[in-house]
């Protein structure tokens, strides 16, 4: 006869129940191994990396002054783009193309990493502001947000700019005025949506004061969502800073930006004489700002295929 | 009455799996069963034990990741599991409907419903092109939907819950189809909406002949339709005979458990998830043996190593289980009658229905208790 | 289907509309008439020769009274003179150049949507095969290559490289009458415009596809014995594309923007090349001209998009 086996051995039918429900693996090390795979992202990833340590080397050496000309013949520059001398050529007053732009890195990350610090200052005050007060100040701000999203962002920024003057802090500026409100909207939400949660309820009803439930409970919460969008800026911000210099209003000699460069504006000329005469001076920044923007892309997107459980195949 | 000689759906040894990232998710594991001509079959278990995917096998719908495997499915003779996939989609809607769970999502919200009722007979050639749009009309009447004439223009999120359901089985009748497969049709809907759904059922069964497969969780709801039951546990058949014979009498405790939890037409929604509790067991590795084992309080060694077959139980070969313990000797040897069982696994009971026990007492064979029946009906 | 309250909400667009670009045409004002220096920088005017020609365009008067008068000439449609070129009035002309900036930005647009939606379709359809890697690696360099990127490069090949087929289409005269250019010489910048969005027309289209399919009434749709063309095109394809409208609003923003680029890199005579040229020699009144224009062709494009959504999602309603 076999042996019965009745319902007073409960805890062992507990922990066969937990064998039974296969392990999950971690969300960090799940993701962390997609995202290893992703072989389009990691080279974004690598190619990123090399981007930064090019911008910072270009802090303490480029192969020329950027700004110094004649430092190749002047008619060299329009025969032969390309010697080992100058890999990248030079532009029609002799200066070197590859220190430029490296110093093109150095401001597309400058600009790109700056945007993204005044968005999120001016996005989360304003994201804030607007998720705590609720009522009036909330419809007018908005309002204001929508209004703002109606605008043609480039023209704005570029009006702004020429109003507040050169210089890299400007750009920055004018380019954070149009893109700002994504982020100010996803902070209000998050505000809007964590004040409603039970330990925000308990904090306030033992009477902790409102700034301190910011700082405290509202604040780290929604911090996760924030490091997202904002890294979501940088290209933006990128490709903002190109689209200006490329209409030669955004950053000029002594600096170089990528776009600066492609549009041949540092020297007078325009896109069309450049892709005439040395097609090499628009191709080789646009390239580099090209596949800057992919890296970015790809990595971003690799990113959200390994973090994201719904894209889960 | 249903024609017992003449199976008009044959379904054999039938294996469908999911390939994901993790493994190999067998869902349907080697499932058989008949269906016949006029004769409404339930098919109950809990989510996820495979009974949805078994009839989406049927008809070549489970999609993605998931593919049959093995065993036939033979309609008329012809294996819809072999079939190119432009006959099969003849069969689909034209000789086998089928409807669904949710009514909201299963019906496209940017059509109109007159519209996705029209396109399920233009598709086939079964109704006159020229008589279509009368019978749409008709066929909302049918299903009793007032001002049918009117609504028929409407968009489904016009629609309520219930006028949404009866709209998916005017969709499903429109052909005139042999056969109806039910996914869950009253889950989503509200108790009073529940049985005016059933009864629609039952009477298209006994006025058309149209044979009807049920899939449902709900017991209560199959004690008011269906002729015969399958019970499904982890991707395999369990138990399957008549309804009085399931009701009656349970051989597989897992069928007690079901009908210990078994919720009534006239209790609120609320209760009916007091259902079995403890967890279903992985499809990718389930436990060797019977894959009820873990939950199940009337374990044997046996049920650890070996896993059993469906066999015949009592006289009826209509009536067949998968267990090695079953009702009476579990009842005779183990003391079922006084035990309630504790653990998390069955926490909602084990015994057999009341009326059962007395019965085991009295030592008599058992018979069909009419007020039983009736009283799980809800009638 | 156009009920009282659909009209009531149009009116009310309409009316956020105008006061958008009401606000916006004087922030614009505003900043544009303190940027330093004048539009009569050219010719050298000093002292009270300066102050003369400035009160005589009324640039001496607060800024207020300024865009009063200038507002109340806009609402008849006379954006006033040009500053710098020979008292030219402004309206023939930047409506002329608006009816070119839509022709391209309009075909940027088309381009967009088809060539995106298609391809979002297929690789959809095609779901972790080659095609839709292929695909989706596609789409994601068609909206990292910045439009002048892209731009440059056909300049360089069909404009330089191939001038010999072309005969430098791609060369505007300056001052160029009458309508606008040809298909042909549309086609480049157009197709430069319209590959950078179409990128991520496609991207959506392939999410909202995939996502559409995994719905019940796809199931339903199969189930019924549809053919797969017909559940994918009219079932799934319908439904995939509310996200899409959904993003034409801010698409037509980054058309706009991206044809701003554009035109100045081929010459094209329209809003943009002449927003930029304008703001560059303080020519403020075309500037505010163009960049009210923007605006209020923004909103009723947004409206238009609204009305859009409404007749392909029924639960939609104003």
């Amino acid at each position: 006869m076999a042996t019965v086996v009745t319902a007073q051995i409960a805890e062992e039918d507990a922990t066969q129940g937990g064998v039974l429900v296969r392990e999950q693996v971690g969300l960090w090390r799940d993701g962390l191994r997609r995202l290893r795979r992703n072989k389009l992202a990691l080279a974004g990833a690598f190619y990123l990396i090399f981007i930064v340590l090019v911008a910072l080397v270009a802090f303490a050496w480029t192969p020329y002054k950027p700004s110094a000309q004649n430092v190749c013949p002047v008619e060299f520059a329009y025969a032969d783009g390309i010697s080992a001398a100058h890999p990248f050529g030079c532009d029609p007053l002799g200066r070197d193309i590859l220190s430029q732009m490296m110093q093109g890195a150095q401001i597309s990350l400058i600009v790109g990493v700056g945007t993204s610090l005044i968005v999120c200052v001016v996005g989360i005050s304003v994201g804030l502001l607007a998720g705590f007060s609720r009522g009036v100040l909330d419809a007018v701000i908005s309002t204001v947000i929508n209004a703002f999203y109606g605008v043609p962002y480039l023209l704005l920024s570029l009006v702004l700019y020429l109003v507040l003057g050169p210089g890299l802090l400007t750009i920055m500026i004018a380019i954070s005025a149009t893109s700002w409100m994504d982020m100010a909207r996803l902070v209000r939400g998050q505000a809007l949506s964590i004040r409603e949660r039970e330990f925000v309820e308990a904090a306030r009803a033992s009477g902790t004061r409102q700034g301190r439930i910011l700082f405290t409970h509202i604040f780290p919460n929604a911090l996760g969502p924030i490091i997202v969008q904002a890294t979501f800026i940088i290209p933006v911000a990128i490709l903002t800073e190109a689209f200006l210099s490329f209409l030669g209003v955004g950053i000029r000699p002594p600096l170089f930006s990528w776009g600066a460069i492609a549009s041949g504006s540092n020297t007078g000329g325009t896109p069309l004489n450049l892709l005439q005469s040395a097609p090499w001076i628009v191709l080789f920044p646009s390239a580099a700002l090209s596949v800057t923007l992919l890296a970015f892309n790809f990595f971003g997107d690799g990113l959200r295929d390994a973090f994201d459980p719904r894209q889960k195949r | 009455m249903p024609d017992i000689t003449k199976p008009i759906l044959e379904v054999k040894n039938l294996r469908t799996s999911f390939f994901t990232d993790d493994g190999e998710v067998k869902a349907v594991r080697d499932v058989s069963f008949d269906l016949y001509e006029g004769e409404t079959l339930g098919i109950v278990g809990e989510s996820g034990c495979g009974k949805s995917v078994t009839v989406m096998s049927i008809l070549g719908l489970v999609q993605r990741l998931g593919k049959i495997t093995g065993g036939q499915v033979l309609f008329r003779g012809k294996d819809l599991t072999k079939i190119p996939a432009d006959e099969l989609r003849h069969v689909r809607g034209r000789d086998i409907a089928m409807i669904f769970q949710d009514p909201l999502s299963s019906l496209n919200p940017v059509l109109s419903v007159g519209y996705q009722i029209d396109e399920a007979m233009y598709a086939h050639d079964v109704i006159k092109h020229d008589d279509i749009r009368a019978r749409g009309v008709d066929l909302l009447e049918e299903v009793r939907v007032p001002d049918a004439s009117r609504r028929i223009k409407d968009y489904p999120h016009q629609f309520s819950g219930g006028m949404r359901q009866r709209a998916m089985i005017a969709m499903g009748l429109s052909n005139k189809p042999k056969v109806l497969i039910a996914d869950e049709p009253t889950t989503a809907l509200d108790v009073t909406v529940q049985a005016q759904i059933l009864e629609l059922l039952r009477d298209l069964n006994q006025n058309t002949g149209t044979s009807i497969i049920l899939i449902t969780h709900n017991l209560g709801v199959v004690a008011g339709l269906c002729q015969r039951v399958i019970v499904m546990y982890a991707g395999e058949i369990v138990e399957e005979g008549t309804a009085e014979q399931i009701f009656e009498n349970p051989q597989h405790p897992y069928t007690w458990s079901l009908l210990r939890s078994m919720p009534r037409v006239d209790t609120s929604r609320r209760e009916r998830l007091k259902s079995i509790e403890g967890l279903p067991p992985d499809l990718i590795a389930p436990p060797p043996g019977c894959k009820f084992n873990p939950r199940c309080p009337f374990r044997i060694e046996q049920c650890f190593s070996d896993d059993p077959t469906l066999e015949t139980v009592g006289d009826d070969d209509r009536h067949i289980a998968k267990c090695w313990v079953r009702m009476k000797r579990a009842y005779a040897e183990m003391g079922a009658a006084t035990l309630t069982d504790t653990r998390p696994g069955a926490a909602s009971g084990v015994r057999p229905p009341k009326t059962l026990v007395e019965k085991l007492e009295d030592s008599r064979e058992i018979e069909p208790d009419t007020e039983a029946v009736g009283d799980l009906r809800g009638s | 289907m156009l009920t009282r309250g659909t009209l009531i909400y149009i009116g009310q667009r309409l009316l956020l509309i105008a006061f958008t670009v009401l606000a916006v045409s004087f922030a614009v004002f505003a900043a544009l008439h303190s940027l330093p220096g004048n539009p009569f920088v050219n010719e050298k005017l000093h002292g009270a020769e300066l102050a003369a020609q400035m009160h005589l365009y009324g640039l001496d008067l607060p800024i207020p009274i300024q865009y009063w008068n200038w507002l109340k000439g806009a609402i008849h449609g006379d954006f006033g003179v040009s500053l710098a070129i020979l008292n030219e009035p402004i309206s023939p002309i930047v409506f002329r150049e608006f009816s070119v900036s839509l022709m391209l930005g309009g075909a940027a647009l088309l381009i967009t949507l088809g060539l995106g939606t298609v391809l979002g379709v297929i690789a959809a359809a095609r779901q972790n095969t080659w095609v839709d890697y292929t695909l989706t690696t596609f789409a994601v360099i068609g909206y990292s290559v910045p439009s002048f990127v892209l731009a440059s490069v056909f300049i360089l090949v069909f404009g330089v490289w191939l001038f010999n087929v072309t005969h430098g289409a791609f060369y505007y005269p300056l001052n160029w009458t009458g309508t606008y250019g040809t298909i042909e010489e549309l086609s480049i910048p157009a197709i430069a415009l319209g590959l950078y969005t179409s990128g991520q027309v496609t991207r959506i289209t392939r999410a909202a596809m995939l996502d559409v399919i995994q719905q019940d009434y796809i199931r339903t749709a199969r189930a019924k014995g549809l053919r797969q063309r017909i559940v994918i095109l009219r079932h799934a394809f319908r439904n995939a594309l509310i996200p899409v409208v959904s993003i034409a609003g801010p698409l037509i923003i980054t058309i706009i923007v991206g044809s701003v680029v554009i035109e100045n890199l081929f010459g094209i005579p329209g809003l943009g090349k002449e927003f930029v040229e304008s703001i560059l020699r303080h020519d403020y009144n075309i500037a505010i001209a163009v960049f009210t224009l923007y605006a209020a062709l923004i909103g009723v494009a947004n409206l238009l998009v609204d009305i859009a959504y409404a007749a392909i999602d029924p639960r939609i309603r104003y």
